[in-house]
């Protein structure tokens, strides 16, 4: 009987144990995606400083909401265009894949063939 | 015709760089950037008023109504600099539905600051935990928005208005 008591409270504490540590462990974890989201962030009212770097009210609330979107399950994408949709693009430090942003960054280079052509043509002709 | 066509790379690289050095010029503040909002549907917000709690204004309640929406607080002193002028704004424009938000504020505070300085505002709304204007992209007092009668924004204007904005900016726009 004693044996069986004393094997009760080593597996409840067991049991509080594990809890705490999976607490633990879960909230570090949702720690770490806050902080690795806001430091692609940019702080709207400061001089080119992150989200997480910033203790702008402005960054505060969006830590605030950016915690909150994770706890309801939303994803990373999603988060970005939530805030997105809100501040623009400029909230982001690295813009997004879209094809606004893959015409700018191709467009020179389509330019540069462009180019090539025209001068090929003309030696050629020549 | 055929120089034309070997020498069209320069023009074309000529006009981009013109429109590029126009773009430059055109006094841009990269502090301001242009807002995600124009052209789109005002957010969907509900919000209690400031003075009767039970009173209650929602997105959906401004159709067929130009709405200007004006963020502030007592604690905002450039929200001071511009307060008068909404007076102005009402008395010409009396069908303009003016909206104040009261955003992250004591409501005693605004209630203090409205009285003494006077409310120009139709409605004030209270944003206390700052939500409102999160939908609305706002990052800094005040920050004034146009809706039309469409329910889209069609202006905003990040900082205290002036009577030159007001005169050049959202007078066309009434």
């Amino acid at each position: 009987m004693k044996l069986y008591h004393s094997c009760r409270k080593i597996a409840f504490v067991n049991l509080f144990v594990f809890i705490s540590f999976f607490e633990v462990f879960a909230d570090g974890t949702l720690d770490e995606k806050v902080k690795n989201l806001t430091l692609e962030l940019r702080c709207m009212t400061c001089q080119n400083q992150s989200i997480y770097d910033s203790e702008a009210d402005f960054s505060k609330d969006i830590k605030k909401i950016v915690r909150t979107k994770f706890e309801e399950g939303k994803s990373e994408k999603e988060i970005k265009l939530f805030l997105v949709e809100r501040y623009g693009e400029y909230i982001l430090f690295k813009p997004l894949l879209n094809y606004k942003n893959w015409f700018l960054w191709s467009f020179p280079f389509i330019f540069l063939m462009f180019g090539l052509f025209f001068i090929g043509l003309k030696i050629r002709k020549n | 015709m055929k120089r034309l066509i070997v020498l069209s790379p320069l023009v074309i690289l000529l006009i981009i760089c013109f429109f590029i050095l126009i773009y430059l010029l055109s006094n841009k503040d990269p502090s301001k950037p242009p807002s995600a909002l124009i052209n789109k549907d005002i957010p969907i917000f509900e919000s209690k008023s400031l003075y009767e709690t039970d009173k209650i204004i929602k997105s959906q309640d401004f159709k067929n109504k130009k709405v200007l929406i004006n963020f502030f607080a007592s604690w905002c002193l450039p929200c001071k600099v511009e307060h008068p002028l909404f007076f102005e704004i009402s008395e010409n424009y009396p069908d303009l539905f003016m909206l104040g938000f009261n955003h992250k504020d004591k409501s005693e505070d605004a209630k203090n600051y409205l009285s003494e300085d006077g409310n120009p505002y139709d409605f004030v709304g209270v944003d206390s935990d700052g939500m409102i204007a999160l939908e609305f992209g706002v990052f800094g007092l005040p920050e004034t928005f146009l809706i039309n009668e469409k329910g889209k924004i069609i202006y905003k204007f990040m900082g205290p208005l002036t009577k030159e904005i007001i005169k050049n900016e959202i007078i066309p726009l009434l």
